[in-house]
């Protein structure tokens, strides 16, 4: 061989800076963990004390009493009671109608890829848009949902601006975009399951309808937990659609936790009350995402496995 | 190796078409709206037969919106121009943060690591209004309200933890031995970072850096607190069209048209990888 | 001078101690095998040695410089890994120029590099390919090619035959120590297979469970094994290890087989008594008819290529397998006598394993007292 043996220049570095490399490289992570950090702690503070932006004169600590004031307050059981209901029923519409779509598309045909890519449009579409979609759709005047409503003989349907059908008309939006989320989730998991159990079961003449039961369900529920924790997390934060929407209304029909701390900040100034209701929403949150990120690791663990 | 009923083939069928059409009619309808005239649009009943016009789109771009009661300024471009500020720079700024981070957490496991990665995931599903509100109060002390700055600072909430968990899972994707011989044929850290973890990462970095371009562009709650009219994106800015507008419902849908259009183009480019950065890189599609 | 010189190497991952105090060295230019069970730390101790692994404690020196804190890039070892771990983004041309480049050197200088390893490796008509429209030999051929590339003092091969298809490894057994002598690099290479070990090795260290457990030329380790693993896993066919207590009478020290009488050498004295373990190797038995012989039965008898190999069982039971030359001629069926060559086995403590030299010191100054 004609190359010559050059050596290498030895480099000597200590072996300190080599195990703070990692550390420099996150870095600026860390710095926006903090930057997180400080207003949520700032928050905590705020829910804390009396603190209106309208009278400064008036700020100091009040300990609990914000959340306290909240035990015989209406309109914070209702922004409890709405914001529950809309998460539980989104939540169980899109998951029952997602399974189903995902089932209905399992088979890796042509058209069945093309339409899972359609549907991926609606969940790309920006909820506060498609918000502003539905609100053009439901128009009284030219609406065209308002048109099939009342030629299907609801002749009085307001969609959004009646106190009957708001929470109805918010949670279609909301299955509009979202359904195909937990679709293309379930749809993923469905094709990564393993043939045998189904040959197996379909050589012993177990019939499809149980195959589904015994099987497919067993198998898919960690992408059914999995997603339906995902949705349920972002589910009962909702704002955009909400607050594109009817802003909350009519009335307080859907004051839901994000819309009245919003309305209590910017328009009542009460930002020691914003803050305790957007620290309960955390606590709530905070509790479902620690369940939630237990099953997302194992499902990734088992995704990164599986390469 | 299934055999379908004749029954069944057509109860699949029309379950297809009912779910082809409830989740695409709204947009179809949609860009129908923004080629018609107000007259054609309040036609009652509505029809697909009309005369398309382009009016709506030239209103929105040229800014002026010439009615009978006399002209009328539009804003929306500038919306757009600010989505599109917006959205390229919070993707980039959280690429330079998020990738070596994400290079970090996935070779070294270091006291500390976990701590960061998962405080940022938790973010990512606690009440933006949380963090917003103080910042809101903050960003006026330092003079960072209604600032482009400030609001990619803030997107970051969205971009980071994205890409952090995403490029991560490619990083992890990499045999550690590749690197290694690399390093062992005589190659620094730098050298091996940029030769071969971020070109066997890149596909998945490019898609990561589409979905936080979408997520980004979606937002809504982040300008609707933060920033003021000059510095709305898209989202906040059609809802404003529609209230200073009043009735010109061709316009609105044209802007709809125009809001929705990029993230959807996007998103058909980028499909192959949605399942896994919608999932954070739980599920492989 | 020292090749590699390794003391008190220790690697622990979490409260798995991995490398449990190593240290050993080399003369320059030797070859090394590093022989043992998957999960000894064969590859673990490489990577140390390469930097890609830090160890908790120990220090590593290569050709008397300490390189303990010194990144991989600053070591200037080729290493072929098990899995290749070629970069797929390249092409094998640019795989093997890498630590060319690495080095500065110039593009001329580096492609007549490249070209006279991937000469001397034949896989010069494939240098334009990316490593995925490889063979799998071509692969091997390549990370091999990229270890030797900028001639390293000191090349770390882990287990590079591992993975290829057993026709190659035929060749490549052969190939190896030709290529690694005109090296001249000090070679440390891992491997499971004890012939690969035997073909290639001045020396051999076996490691077992993060230990060395012996280190010595190819001889000593098969003929002196200093522990039942080793002996197990050293021969094919495997050792016959079978279960005795040595009995000391006028004549001296022996074991009983089947009621007849094997000699062991003086120096076992220690063994009296003690349940131990009689290792012999298959081709220490011969076929005999005389009276001393010990009656089996012919099971079954293998051909290989050079050597055939017997299964048979005594009358107590205990399986034996005798190899021997092949074309030599076969015993009768049915029953046969078989003599065994005391002076090549060896005798294994039962309880721990070791095996007891002969006339060590300890047995020496026990008999005098």
């Amino acid at each position: 061989m004609t190359v010559a043996a050059d050596p290498l220049p030895v480099k000597r570095r200590m072996r300190v800076s080599r195990k703070a490399l990692p550390y420099l490289l996150s870095l600026p992570a860390l710095l926006v963990c903090i930057g997180i950090l400080i207003p949520f702690f700032t928050a905590v503070w705020y829910s804390l004390q009396r603190y209106r932006l309208s009278q400064p004169w008036n700020r100091g600590m009040n300990w609990g009493e914000n959340y306290i004031d909240f035990l015989t307050d209406p309109s914070f059981w209702n922004t409890l009671k709405v914001s529950l209901l809309y998460a539980g029923l989104t939540v169980t519409f899109q998951l029952i109608l997602g399974l189903a779509i995902a089932l209905l598309l399992q088979k890796r045909t042509r058209l069945n890829n093309l339409i899972s890519i359609m549907l991926l449009m609606p969940l790309m579409t920006a909820p506060a848009l498609a918000a502003l979609m539905f609100k053009l759709m439901t128009n009284p005047n030219f609406g065209i949902l308002s048109y099939f409503a009342q030629s299907i003989g609801f002749t009085d349907f307001r969609w959004g601006a009646s106190p009957d059908t708001a929470l109805f008309t918010v949670i279609l939006v909301d299955i509009w975009v979202y359904t195909p989320f937990i679709m293309i989730l379930l749809l993923a998991g469905l094709r990564s399951l393993p043939t045998q159990p189904f040959e197996a079961a379909a050589l012993d003449g177990v019939p499809r309808f149980q195959q589904f039961w015994r099987i497919t369900l067993p198998m898919l529920t960690p992408h059914i937990l999995t997603a339906s924790l995902f949705r349920l997390l972002e589910s009962i934060q909702q704002f955009d659609i909400i607050y594109a929407m009817t802003q909350g209304g009519p009335g307080d029909t859907l004051m839901v936790f994000q819309v009245e701390a919003y309305l209590n900040f910017f328009q009542s100034t009460n930002v020691g009350r914003s803050a305790a209701l957007l620290i309960i929403l955390w606590a709530i949150t905070f509790f479902l995402s620690n369940i939630f990120i237990k099953n997302w690791l194992r499902l990734r663990e088992r995704a990164r496995g599986g390469v | 190796m299934e055999h379908t009923s004749a029954l069944e083939r057509v109860l699949r069928g029309a379950a297809l078409s009912a779910v082809v059409l409830f989740f695409m009619f709204p947009i179809f309808w949609i860009v129908l709206m923004s080629f018609q005239t107000n007259e054609t649009i309040l036609r009652s009943p509505p029809s697909m037969v009309f005369e398309p016009t382009l009016s709506n789109y030239v209103a929105l771009i040229t800014g002026r919106l010439e009615t009978q009661a006399g002209s009328l300024d539009i804003d929306f471009m500038r919306n757009l121009m600010n989505s599109v500020i917006l959205s390229v720079s919070s993707v980039a700024l959280a690429l330079v943060l998020g990738v070596p981070a994400a290079y970090a957490f996935a070779r070294h496991k270091f006291r500390g690591s976990e701590d960061i990665a998962f405080t940022l995931l938790s973010f990512r599903f606690a009440p933006p209004l949380l963090v917003l509100l103080p910042l809101t109060l903050y960003f006026q002390q330092i003079g960072l309200a209604d600032t482009y700055v400030g609001l990619v600072w803030v997107y970051q909430l969205i971009c980071l933890p994205l890409i952090l968990w995403i490029v991560r899972g490619y990083f992890e994707d990499i045999s550690p031995d590749v690197e290694h011989a690399y390093r062992i044929a005589g190659h620094g850290w730098g050298a091996t970072f940029m030769k071969i973890a971020l070109p066997l990462a890149g596909p998945g970095i490019a898609a990561a850096g589409l979905l936080a371009f979408i997520f980004a562009w979606n937002n809504f709650i982040f300008a609707l607190v933060l920033a003021s009219a000059d510095k709305q994106p898209v989202t906040v800015g059609a809802l404003a069209f529609v209230t200073a507008s009043g009735i010109q419902y061709g316009q609105i849908a044209a802007a709809v048209v125009l809001s929705i259009a990029p993230t959807l183009a996007l998103a058909l480019y980028a499909q192959r990888y949605l399942v896994e950065g919608l999932s954070l890189g739980a599920v492989k599609g | 001078m020292s090749g590699l010189t390794i003391s008190n190497l220790t690697k622990r991952y979490k409260s798995d101690t991995v490398l449990d105090d190593i240290s050993l060295e080399i003369a320059e230019g030797e070859t090394l095998v590093l022989f043992g069970p998957s999960g000894a730390g064969k590859t673990v101790l490489l990577r140390c040695i390469a930097g890609a692994v830090d160890p908790e404690a120990g220090t590593i020196a290569i050709g008397g410089t300490d390189m303990t804190d010194v990144p991989p890039e600053g070591r200037g070892v080729g290493m072929a890994f098990q899995n290749f771990a070629l970069f797929p983004h390249m092409t094998a041309f640019d795989n093997i120029a890498s630590p060319l480049t690495a080095r500065r050197f110039g593009r001329e200088k580096i492609r007549s590099g490249v070209e006279a390893v991937a000469k001397l490796l034949k896989i010069d008509h494939v240098l334009s390919h990316a490593p995925k429209a490889l063979s799998n030999g071509q692969k091997q051929r390549t990370a091999l090619a990229r270890a030797l590339a900028a001639q390293p003092k000191m090349l770390l091969l882990d287990d590079p035959l591992r993975n290829v298809d057993a026709k190659l490894r035929f060749e490549m057994r052969l190939e190896l120590p030709r290529l690694l002598s005109e090296q001249g690099a000090t070679v440390i290479y891992v491997t499971q297979d004890y012939k690969e070990a035997m073909a290639l090795a001045d020396k051999i260290a076996v490691l077992v469970e993060g230990r060395i457990i012996q280190m010595g030329t190819p001889e000593d380790i098969y003929l002196r094994p200093a522990d039942i693993r080793i002996a197990e896993q050293f021969g094919d066919p495997a050792i016959n290890l079978l279960e005795v207590t040595p009995e000391r009478d006028a004549q001296g020290n022996f074991v009983s087989l089947s009621k007849k009488r094997v000699e062991l050498g003086p120096g076992y004295d220690s063994a009296v008594g003690r349940p131990c373990i009689l290792g012999v190797r298959p081709e220490a038995i011969g076929f005999s008819g005389g009276a001393e012989a010990i009656e089996v039965t012919i099971e079954a008898e293998t051909p290989f290529n050079e050597k055939t190999v017997t299964l048979a069982t005594t009358k107590g039971g205990r399986e034996i397998l005798i190899s021997r030359p092949a074309g030599t001629p076969a015993p009768a069926s049915g029953t046969a006598g078989i003599d065994i060559d005391a002076s090549a086995a060896v005798l294994f403590d039962q309880e721990t394993g070791r095996r007891i030299e002969p006339g060590s010191d300890k047995t020496r100054a026990r008999d005098a007292a």
